[in-house]
């Protein structure tokens, strides 16, 4: 019949007026986010090596590191995501070896001005590295004076613990750049 | 009480203005103002109730909430909208005509307001109730065409231009079969006046005797105010905006403000004709009568904006073929079905 479907038109839109509505109301209700959805950056001062895998990896050289020599050690001073330019392909995230970048669940990362669209994960002041390469050294040293002191003690009897002990300092190393970055967080 | 609470606030007027001594051609003037204010405060709120309802049953229609921020459920949305148009920039073409511009969105207004005296919008709540009223109604409705097309020419927009071209050739088009429809009921009524239309479906709306002629009124009444699926004027998909095109801020909000009152002013005629007006239904006179004409009014309305978020648009051709070809036949035919079953009927003394 002519207008069958007309009718029929009808009939769904009517329907759909009676329908469960499924807008979600956005900034009160939230859609269900994947674990591993790829969102913001997150960044672990403390796990990071400085390796600079993340730079070498990033496609569209988002990532800029900065960082400087204290004793035999690398100190990082900044850490830039010119996140504008970035592509959330996670190929930083894959080739950190110490699990040190992450990407969190937030998504809303519109900003007001440009200037402030840069993720700035890690940016030391002149003062704060003065301080910190003061500290590591001063660490190095104490680590140093603790050896000797050990060996005088041993006796240096035997080749081998000499060996030992070499191996050690890195050790003692990097357990002191966890306390490092507690105190630039704060 | 609530049945007369219209009439009886323009009863106390012309009473007081009596009591104060003053001649009676002030008070009729009073008594005129009043409609008229009544009338358009009236226009303007509906307009704004219309495009938040709109907007509510296209997004329910599309399984979506809609306005929901601005003010409870969203009501003053569409105050907002207004405000911001207002607060906006009306850019004039260089080429334009200036004058025919900008007073082309005011008068599309006039014949709005002018229709609006007929409307029966309760018992004795039709602010001039003609003995033509219908013949008013469909004379001063044409005017709005030429509003349109003047608004569309002054623009100097080749999309405004086939816009209003198009509008000229549609609303002339179905108004033919509009009124051809119409003309059974006012050979039904033996009348073109609004009250004596309404008081004769007191037995049987004419909905019921003249199906065809509804449908078809129904139909042509989508046309005449250029809504989906013949709103070819506005077609933003294929002539950006029709003759609106170079209006911007409250020059577009007169348009756009006019529609709805024009689609108002279809439905309650759809009403007053078809649907028993001001009526109530299984003799439910415990509700007063304007509410009876209201809640008729609206779900006319109601069914206009469900067309609209249901139906594609139809091409030109398709408009064209469909009024004179299907339309306008079956409105003859129907007249001549309305005669001949009147003669029959007083042939048999019923």
């Amino acid at each position: 019949m002519f207008g069958q479907g007309l009718i029929k038109g009808l009939a769904i839109t009517l329907q759909e007026l009676f329908t469960k509505k499924v807008t979600v109301q956005y900034p009160e209700q939230r859609c269900y986010i994947a674990p591993r959805f790829h969102g913001e950056f997150t960044f672990e001062e403390s796990k990071c090596i400085i390796c600079g895998m993340c730079v070498n990896a990033c496609p569209n050289k988002v990532i800029e590191i900065e960082s400087e020599k204290a004793d035999k050690k690398k100190l990082l001073t900044g850490y830039k995501m010119n996140i504008q330019y970035c592509l959330f392909c996670g190929l930083c995230v894959e080739s950190c070896p110490r699990d040190a970048i992450h990407f969190s669940q937030n998504f809303e990362m519109a900003k007001y001005h440009s200037k402030s669209i840069p993720l700035i994960m890690v940016n030391k002041t002149p003062e704060q590295i003065a301080e910190e390469k003061a500290r590591i050294i001063a660490e190095a040293a104490k680590a140093a004076e603790a050896r000797a002191k050990a060996e005088a003690a041993t006796g240096a009897a035997k080749p081998e613990a000499r060996g030992d002990a070499k191996k050690e300092p890195p050790k003692a190393g990097a357990k002191p750049a966890g306390g490092k970055s507690d105190r630039t967080e704060g | 009480m609530v049945e007369n609470i219209f009439t009886s606030i323009a009863g106390s007027l012309r009473s007081v203005i009596d009591a104060a001594g003053a001649p009676l051609l002030l008070n009729d003037i009073s008594v005129v103002l009043l409609k008229v204010v009544a009338i358009l405060v009236y226009i303007l709120v509906s307009a704004l109730w219309l495009v938040y309802m709109e907007r509510k049953i296209c997004a329910y229609i599309q399984a979506r909430i809609g306005p929901n921020r601005v003010g409870p459920m969203g009501l003053l949305q569409t105050a907002a909208d207004i405000g911001k148009l207002i607060a906006k920039e009306i850019i004039i073409p260089r080429a334009a005509d200036k004058v025919v511009f900008l007073l082309m969105p005011v008068l599309i207004f006039v014949p709005v307001l002018l229709l609006f005296a007929v409307v029966p919008f309760g018992k004795d709540m039709i602010a001039v109730d003609l003995n033509i009223g219908l013949f008013y109604f469909f004379s001063i409705a044409s005017l709005s065409t030429i509003i349109f097309w003047a608004g569309g020419w002054a623009s100097a927009n080749k999309y405004a231009l086939i816009g209003s071209m198009r509008a000229v050739s549609q609303m002339l088009s179905y108004e033919i079969p509009m009124i051809l429809a119409l003309l059974g009921v006012v050979m039904m009524t033996g009348s073109m006046k609004m009250s004596e239309i309404v008081n004769a479906q007191q037995h049987i709306w004419f909905v019921f005797t003249q199906p065809l002629a509804f449908i078809i009124y129904v139909i042509a009444a989508t046309a005449e105010t250029n809504r989906t699926p013949f709103d070819l004027l506005e077609g933003e998909s294929e002539i950006i905006a029709g003759p609106f095109t170079e209006y911007g801020g409250m020059t577009f909000a007169m348009w756009f403000l006019a529609e709805y009152g024009n689609v108002v002013l279809v439905s309650a005629l759809a009403t007053t004709a078809f649907l028993g007006g001001w009526l109530a239904p299984f003799g439910w006179t415990f509700i007063p009568s304007w509410v009876w004409f209201f809640l008729k009014l609206y779900l006319m309305i109601y069914v206009l904006m469900w067309f609209r978020w249901t139906y594609p648009r139809i091409r030109v051709d398709q408009l064209m073929n469909f009024g004179w070809k299907v339309l306008v036949p079956l409105t003859l035919a129907n007249i001549f079905v309305t005669g001949v079953g009147m003669y029959i009927y007083r042939a048999i003394g019923w």
